[in-house]
């Protein structure tokens, strides 16, 4: 095919068909970085959003519910469910040593092994023996290499793992383990690992919280406990990593209150307060007649669902579940409140909405923005195009002249725009590539030399840069570049097409 | 039964408003295998009936009437009544131009230059084809004493250089008919007969039709027959 060697030869020989190149190329690899970076970040932001939170989370904010040891039986024997785990989450402060004042936290109260079971929680723990080292860590100087300290990260791990330290007489007692970012205790390094300013695992810290009762209502009393601190926790979402503490289920359930009780039976209480001994004729306090246990509360349910099911389906069981639940204990002494009325069934979308739909937005935005600049490529690419046809009129008179067709000289011009395309797109993708498996080092090599941090993690959620290089978004992104530059070609090919040989060949 | 019949054939060119007639009603009947030199003053249109024999460009059409602008029978077969498929087809196959200022593709080499007609006209890209083509236009080439030239570009050739190749491609298809455009006018006097010569050759082996434009006596003196073209008319023959 004719076409074929004239598309060669002249992409070959050529200034301006590489110059076309290169527009198709930076207008994709643009794109591409763009969508990758804005589509790594929602990927992120939405698993971060979702790492100790689990799937669909059952929540009674402030007041809690009772009997929820039922509730996560009957969760667990449905098939949709893989796990559920009791927590609490409320406010409180924080006193850490060598600190001036305390820190405002997000308490959230975890039974160790069933939040496992629920978040894979044990997975985000900072301080455990390591053999390998983080990937950027050539020098290998993270702390938690140390072959002297496995021994002592491996206890940090364990105790983190259930929330129980030992106490200074050696028993076990509920510890806390706190957001690595908490305080600014750990100094995050380029590499990737933490260098501790002061090491905080095995050290105590004071928590004080700010107990309800069950109506939602203060009760005015002291509930500061000093605990040990376990290990740290890294989310990955700055948010949380700085500002969430978590302890021992049963310890925070005891501070706020919660815990179970024995609470006088109403329906025994005595008619007055006291009551005179007809024999001695003194005065005493009623007793009451019989006293019943208070079920304990908690005011979160995170459930996790089996393997293929998806948070809105496991939302709609949990949501029956739930019913059965709350009419099976609606004639018990602290019936759990109504699906809808105190109590919500969300998935970790739901919770995460606002910011996942204003990211999701922003994406559509910003690529809406970049297609629009992508035009440009189209246009540079017609107008090249129609210069290079210009260029060539006496090539096409000539092919004419020894027997090429209209058609044949069209799709001369079209098969050249789209091996532009296809060698602009294919340069466009592995630069993209290139920058997005290297966009981390890239940004901090501007921050040494150039002294410019695009990415701050404080406003940014993350530590890095996130990036997802999608092998479906760069085939649409190159597909779209290839397009573009046969789009271009299109209308240089049709003026090529319906020149007049004669004429093209006396062109000069 | 002559190849190429011109009967009545008008061109006119429009400058503005004013009608330039170039063609005013040429006759003119050519046998197959005959060798006829065209001469002429410069600008009587001898380029012009030239591309209108190779059906690059189109006869006069007067509104109404068909045949206003004469008629060019080639074969037996009127190019009037040909599609544009059918006439491109008829460029690539029947007859092979060779222009006055030889008009090669400067990004091609020697070789691709004239291989490229076969591939327009093969455009199936049949290796068997493919290689034939090829095979022919090396045969070609060194024919023309350019054997050690292919894989030149254009531009490192002189003058008659170019012009065998270009006449090697006009005639890599194995035309009917060859159509050339004053192929001597730009080369000295020994290498415009060495090129006739070669021309010559080629035309005892295969007893093609060669229709050439010249002003050169000399050159024309090797035609079977010379005619004239004056005032848009052939005179002589
Ligand atoms: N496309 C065109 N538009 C207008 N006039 C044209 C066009 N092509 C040719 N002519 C005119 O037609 C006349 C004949 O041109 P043509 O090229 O056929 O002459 P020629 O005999 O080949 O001359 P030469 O010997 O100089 O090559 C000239 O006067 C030329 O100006
Ligand atoms: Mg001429």
């Amino acid at each position: 095919m004719y076409q074929a060697l004239l598309t060669r030869r002249y992409l070959t020989s050529k200034v301006m068909p590489l110059l076309a190149a290169l527009a198709v190329m930076l207008c994709t690899a643009m794109v591409l970085i763009v969508w990758s970076v804005m589509g790594g970040f929602l990927v992120m932001l939405m698993e971060s959003g979702r790492t100790l939170i689990g799937d669909v989370s059952i929540s009674s904010p402030g007041t809690g519910f009772a009997y929820y040891d039922d509730l996560i039986k009957r969760l667990e024997a449905d098939p949709a469910v893989d796990a559920a785990t009791p927590m609490i989450e409320g406010y409180g402060l924080l006193q850490l040593p060598a600190s001036s004042g305390p820190e405002t936290v997000v308490i959230k109260g975890v039974d160790g092994p069933s939040f496992e079971r629920v978040t894979s929680y044990a997975s985000t723990l900072w301080w455990r023996p390591l053999d390998k080292p983080l990937p950027k860590d050539a020098k290998r100087q993270d702390p938690r290499l140390s072959p002297d300290r496995r021994e002592e990260f491996a206890r940090f791990f364990a105790e983190g793992s259930t929330l129980t330290a030992r106490s200074r007489a050696g028993d076990p007692v509920g510890a806390m383990v706190l957001g690595v970012e908490v305080g600014g205790y750990n100094a995050r390094q380029v590499e990737g690992w933490y260098s501790p300013v002061v090491f905080l695992p095995g050290d105590t810290a004071t928590l004080s919280v700010l107990p309800l009762d069950r109506r939602g209502r203060v009760i005015p009393d002291q509930a500061t406990k000093v605990l040990p601190i376990a290990n740290h926790f890294r989310s990955g979402l700055y948010d949380i990593d700085a500002n969430t503490v978590l302890v021992r289920l049963d310890v925070l359930q005891k501070l706020l209150k919660m815990e179970a009780t024995a609470a006088i039976d109403p329906s025994t209480r005595a008619a007055s307060v006291t009551s005179r001994d007809p024999a001695t004729g003194r005065e005493s306090f009623n007793q009451p007649a019989a006293t019943r246990l208070a079920p304990a509360r908690i005011t979160h349910v995170l459930v996790r669902a089996k393997s293929g099911i998806d948070a809105d389906t496991l939302r709609d069981r949990c949501k029956a579940v739930y019913r059965e639940f709350q009419r099976a204990h609606a004639a018990d002494f602290d019936p759990p409140p109504p699906e809808g009325g105190g109590v919500r069934i969300l998935t970790w979308r739901d919770r995460n909405m606002t910011l996942i739909a204003a990211v999701e937005k922003e994406i559509y935005l910003v690529l809406f923005i970049f297609g629009i600049i992508s035009l440009t490529a189209v246009f540079l690419v017609l107008a090249i195009f129609w210069a290079m046809v210009s260029e060539k009129t006496k090539d096409i008179g000539i092919l004419r002249a020894i027997g090429a067709g209209r058609l044949g000289v069209a799709w001369l011009w079209l098969r050249y725009g789209l091996a532009i395309g296809v060698v602009g797109s294919a340069l466009g993708g592995a630069t993209a590539l290139l920058i997005i498996a290297n966009i981390n080092p890239i940004h901090e090599w501007l921050g040494r030399n150039l002294h410019v941090t695009v990415w701050d993690p404080r406003v940014y959620y993350f530590n890095e840069i996130p990036s997802r290089f999608e092998p479906l978004k760069a085939a649409i992104v190159l597909a779209g570049g290839v397009l573009a530059s046969v789009a271009g070609a299109l209308v240089p090919a049709v003026k090529a097409a319906r020149m007049d040989p004669i004429r093209a060949l006396r062109f000069e | 039964m002559p190849l190429i019949t011109i009967t009545g054939l008008k061109k006119t060119y429009r400058l503005g408003r004013v009608d330039v007639p170039v063609l005013r009603g040429v006759d003119l009947s050519i046998a197959p295998g005959e060798w006829v030199a065209v001469l002429g003053a410069s600008g009587s249109g001898k380029s012009t009936l030239l591309h209108l024999m190779g059906g690059l460009d189109r006869p006069d059409r007067q509104r109404g009437s068909g045949g206003a602008g004469g008629e060019i029978v080639f074969e037996g077969r009127s190019l009037a009544d040909r599609s544009p498929r059918d006439l491109d087809r008829f460029r690539a196959k029947s007859v092979g131009f060779v222009f006055q200022f030889y008009h090669l593709l400067p990004e091609l080499t020697v070789l691709e230059n004239v291989g490229i007609a076969g591939m327009v006209l093969h455009r199936r890209r049949g290796r068997f084809r493919a290689e034939r083509v090829g095979d022919r236009a090396r045969a070609l080439l060194a024919a023309f004493g350019l054997e050690h030239r292919l894989a030149h570009r254009p531009a490192e050739l002189s003058g008659g250089e170019r012009q065998r190749v270009a006449i090697a491609r006009a005639l890599v298809n194995e035309p009917m008919a060859l159509l050339a455009d004053e192929p001597t006018g730009n080369l000295d006097r020994a290498t415009g007969q060495r090129i006739l010569d070669a021309v010559s050759a080629w035309r005892a082996k295969g007893g093609q039709t060669i229709v050439m434009v010249t002003h050169d006596p000399e050159v024309a003196a090797r035609a079977d027959r010379v005619v004239r073209l004056e005032d848009g008319r052939v005179v002589g023959g």
